[in-house]
């Protein structure tokens, strides 16, 4: 009788086989259809969740849910028992009598893999953001949140092990509502501030049935609309939590946590046609007025194919696997589709939709879905993907930049050529690394998010590729910026006949931050660029004359009718980013400086104003007024939050200001100190097992990459010098470099 | 002392006798091969033919470090060698100013170049020649296969009725790869050239000069897209893009250059 009552389809036989055939038939209908992720601070129970929805879909047994982590496909995930790489699924539902297709996303938690979670967000329309119950709001949360908000995702709210409240805490039913309470006030707050620009609501409630609480361990969930379905409340589920084994089977039958998620699905989250009006506008800066901005704003499978890869993940027959949202159009093998950045077309070997770790051929795939596409060769995640050559999507920024830097090293010669490959796939699938190839030393560099990213990565090309590789220890990575205005300087040419007058400022924190966040680029309309770098601070005259810009660095053209500057600037900009890229002090990336062109004199005939004249020119001028503009290192620093026992609290803080750390703020948290403050990264190397010792093993804590900042002037000969040695730089620095 | 020499154009018999005599006196020799070079002879050549050792020195080595050939000015009696002129289109005179400017005292001793060359093979009248220039390599000095300044001069001379003498690339000393340039010469060569210049004057006249100086130069004129499809042989190259033609420019371009009639201009036209 129970059974009746259960709107997930439960196929018992061959019922991949059925589900697949009936995603199939539901993929035309995208009023139908929900593409979501599910989103939390990392060990809130989203990947134990997202195991209830699969096996509340039918789709692996409901015995092993819980346990069987069917979403981490890696064995280093299984045996982390973290999810690192966003993982796709595809499953239906019956709501109110109609069937759904939900396209379903989970996304890692740990904050070094937050470039995944950044763009799986792009290829979904709704978020389910999951809080551990006693944990409450976690650093994670918000920048899941921030990250959902920014590509106009909808977020709803899943309040994780409430059974923890239960049974652990003992909470009575007024603390017990109480903390939800909180926990939902916090996650609104958050949400309100950062919605404060748009005309919509998106703060969650209770009332409304964005907000469903449960146990994702022991499969049962409740939400208003559930409770009034049901009948069972709050008071049902302690008495029967309380009453062991039997009184969760019971609990989990009558209120199965799938049913209440997948009915919040399909109820809360947007569809596809509802979704891609106003998300398209806010991912994709081509002609409002096109046919093209038309068809991808309908959902028109009739139209040109347009596609966003996501997600590059390597198949060992099937070869490069891109996935990604399909906007418009119907894709299938054989198109030829132009993919960003790239010259030609590739053709389309297969499409597939994703059951668990295992992807299913289909024949076509329309838009509104989530589709998984081979052939895409030249594909990296974040291309766009079409039929017709298109202005590509907005760049998915990710937060943070590499921070930490390994060497890799083949350790047999032979692997050489394999482990190059192996590197250069490793950065088509995350864009968050940085791959550095040396093939002079063979010493090819690494950089990412942090120690474990980087140590994950490296284990992959161990065990999964069989390469014998050595490691370096890891490497922080520096800035250089300058830190006031310069005079004039003259670059001049190996063979004198060219000059160029260049000054450098440091840049306003806002513009540099737009910058970053790619509301200002090269790749849009000059007028857009103009307006976004004067919203950001940027004076007028100065954001009329912008030549280039150069990671966070901005080049101002500010001379008028030079004969020949316009087939030289080429040039010019060449030795800027040359000059950029190494910075004067100690070869590190530059960042934030603002570089004024003032003049320029340059030789009649193009043969004596060519590369070797040019290049060397401007990279010169370009150091000088970075050195006049008192360039300093930037240093990258970390948010800290450490929830210990009280009893450790001294031991705790004191392991952030011993690492040249900043204490900010300490406060009661349930029975716990909360120690929030920041920390350079290079001194958070090996923290972990130091915080561990310190508090034996009591301590929880939570790493952010917070940016960068100027390391102490005491600091600075040190650090510099420490890096030209590694680099093989000669000691001495230039002579003009005597404010350090 | 410097002594700045002209080579001329092809091997170690085209210097001047002057320019011979300075070469022998001298204390220490210097060259630099990487504005153009010689097609008859090389180094070696060049030193047992007048029994003299010389220093080549790489671009770096003139333009960023000078102060070997500066020193040894000063501390006697230096030459400094490049083939044709050292002062037409290789521009050497920032050297000399850099050793007047430390009180060395110079002097230059002319050497034929390609520029009278380019005028005394094809015919076309010195006087009649406007500003020059040098095609590049395509990709490699701004956006375009021909940089707009060279096609603005091109067109300026043309509409004021003047020759252009278009000098072709040399990239032997250059921070990129051949490959890159989508040629495996360093040479760029006459047809490489006419190619490129065809897109914006397919039908127009042009004149190719190969190996000008050697005993056995090639001149040639014909409409841009025809010059493309030859080929003229070892380098060096250069190319003429006349203006309006004088009568006995016709004739010089019709009997010396091999000009098809049909597209020189006929009598009632001059």
């Amino acid at each position: 009788m129970l059974f009746t009552l259960l709107p997930v389809r439960v196929c018992i036989m061959g019922r991949r086989k059925k589900i697949v055939n009936e995603c199939e038939r539901l993929m035309d209908e995208p009023e139908n259809i929900r593409n979501i992720a599910i989103a939390a601070h990392v060990d809130h129970g989203k990947t134990t969740l997202t195991d209830n929805l699969l096996a509340g879909a039918g789709m692996i047994s409901d015995e092993t849910a819980g346990q069987q982590l069917a979403m981490d496909t890696e064995e280093d995930e299984q045996e982390r028992g973290i999810t690192i790489d966003a993982a796709n699924v595809s499953m239906t539902h019956e709501y109110e009598d109609t069937n759904h297709l939900i396209n379903l996303i989970d996304t890692p938690g740990h904050v070094d893999f937050g470039g995944d979670v950044t763009r799986a967000m792009r290829a979904v329309d709704g978020a389910l953001v999951v809080v551990d119950a006693v944990e409450g709001a976690m650093p994670q949360t918000e920048t899941v949140l921030r990250q959902a908000l920014r590509e106009g995702v909808k977020p709803a709210l899943f309040i994780n092990k409430v059974d923890r409240l239960i049974n652990e805490l003992q909470e009575g039913p007024e603390e017990m509502q109480k903390r939800l309470l909180s926990v939902i006030s916090d996650v609104n707050e958050l949400i309100r501030g950062m919605t404060e620009e748009e005309d919509y609501d998106w703060t969650v409630s209770v009332e409304d049935g964005t907000v469903g609480f449960g146990s994702a361990l022991y499969k049962w969930g409740v939400s208003m609309p559930s409770m009034e379905r049901t009948g069972i409340d709050f008071g049902d589920i302690m008495e029967l939590e309380r009453s062991g084994e039997e009184g969760r089977m019971e609990l989990q039958e009558r209120t199965p946590l799938s049913n209440v998620v997948l009915d919040m699905v399909a109820e809360h989250f947007p569809n596809p046609v509802d979704a891609q009006p106003r998300r398209i506008p806010t991912v994709w800066r081509g002609d409002a007025d096109s046919d093209l901005a038309e068809s991808m704003r309908m959902v028109d499978e009739d139209g040109e194919v347009v596609f966003m890869s996501t997600d590059i993940s390597m198949d060992p027959h099937a070869g490069e696997i891109a996935t990604g949202r399909l906007f418009s159009g119907t894709i299938e093998k054989g198109q030829n589709l132009y993919v960003s950045g790239t010259a030609g077309t590739n053709r389309v070997q297969s499409v597939g939709i994703f059951m668990g770790g295992e992807r299913e051929e289909v024949d076509s795939v329309p838009a509104g879905n989530i589709a998984a596409v081979t052939g895409l060769k030249d594909a990296i995640a974040g291309s766009t993907v079409s039929s017709v050559e298109m202005t590509p999507f907005e760049s998915i920024e990710h937060i943070s930049e590499p921070v930490i830097t390994k060497s890799v090293e083949a350790k047999t010669m032979d692997d050489l050529p394999k482990l190059i490959e192996v590197l250069q796939q490793v950065a088509k699938e995350d864009p968050t690394i940085q791959i550095e190839i040396n093939e002079d030393t063979g010493e090819h560099l690494i950089s990412g998010q942090g120690e474990l990213h980087l140590e994950v990565i490296t284990h992959r090309i161990r065990d999964n590729q069989g390469i014998d590789v050595h490691t370096g220890e890891p490497i922080v990575v520096f800035r250089e910026q300058p830190q006031e205005e310069s005079r004039e300087v003259e670059g001049v040419s190996p063979n004198r006949h060219n000059k160029f007058y260049i000054t450098a400022e440091p840049m306003d924190q806002d513009i540099v931050d737009a910058i970053h966040l790619g509301k200002a680029s090269m790749d849009m309309p000059e007028l857009e660029r103009r307006e976004a770098l004067q919203e950001a601070g940027m004076d007028k005259e100065t954001s009329q004359n912008v030549e280039h810009i150069f990671n966070t660095n901005v080049l101002i053209d500010e001379t008028k009718g030079i004969q020949h500057l316009n087939e030289t600037m080429e040039l010019v900009i060449e030795g800027l980013e040359d000059a950029l890229e190494d910075g004067p002090l100690a070869a590190e990336p530059v960042q934030g400086a603002l570089l004024r062109l003032h003049d320029a004199k340059l030789h009649e005939d193009t043969i004596h104003r060519g590369p070797a004249q040019v290049i060397p020119a401007v990279r010169d001028a370009v150091h000088r007024s970075l050195i006049d503009a008192k360039i300093k290192m930037l240093e990258p620093i970390q948010d800290v939050r450490i929830d210990v026992p009280s009893e450790y609290m001294g031991d705790a803080s004191g392991e952030i200001q011993g690492r040249r750390g900043r204490v900010d703020d300490m406060y009661q948290e349930g029975d716990l100190m909360v120690i929030e403050g920041i920390a350079p990264v290079e001194e958070m190397i090996g923290f972990s097992s130091d915080i561990r010792s310190a508090t034996e093993g009591r301590a929880s804590w939570n790493t952010e990459n917070a940016g960068f900042r100027v390391l102490v002037d005491s600091l600075q000969p040190e650090i510099i010098s420490e890096i030209r040695e590694r680099k093989g730089m000669k000691q001495e620095l230039p002579p003009s470099i005597d404010y350090i | 002392m410097l002594t700045f020499i002209g080579l001329g154009l092809y091997d170690e018999g085209s210097i001047t006798r002057e320019g011979e005599a300075a070469l022998q006196a001298a204390d220490r020799v210097f060259a630099e091969f990487y504005t153009s070079r010689l097609l008859g002879a090389d180094v070696d050549d060049l030193e047992a033919h007048h029994g003299i050792e010389i220093e080549v020195r790489d671009r770096a080595g003139v333009e960023q470090d000078p102060e070997p050939i500066l020193q040894a000015a000063e501390n006697g009696d230096a030459v400094f060698l490049t083939a044709g002129d050292t002062m037409i289109s290789t521009t050497h005179a920032d050297l000399r100013v850099r050793a007047a400017d430390r009180g060395i005292d110079t002097r230059v001793i002319h050497g034929v170049t390609a520029e009278t060359a380019a005028s005394g093979l094809t015919g076309l009248q010195n006087y009649r020649f406007g500003k020059a220039v040098t095609l590049p390599f395509p990709g490699l000095h701004g956006s375009g296969d021909v940089p707009p300044s060279v096609i603005e001069a091109i067109d300026a001379n043309r509409e004021r009725g003047l020759h252009t003498l278009v000098y072709l690339d040399i990239k032997v000393d250059s921070h990129r790869e051949l490959s890159a340039l989508d040629t495996d010469d360093p040479y760029m060569t006459a047809d490489h050239a006419a190619g490129l210049l065809a897109n914006d004057w397919e039908d127009e006249l042009a004149v190719v000069v190969a190996r000008a100086g050697s005993p056995e130069p090639v001149v040639a004129a014909d409409r841009l897209s025809a010059l493309a499809k030859q080929s003229f042989g070892d380098p060096l190259h250069l190319l003429v893009i006349p203006g309006e033609l004088h009568h006995v420019e016709v004739d010089a371009l019709e009997s010396l250059a091999g000009a098809p009639e049909s597209i020189l201009p006929t009598e009632s036209d001059r």
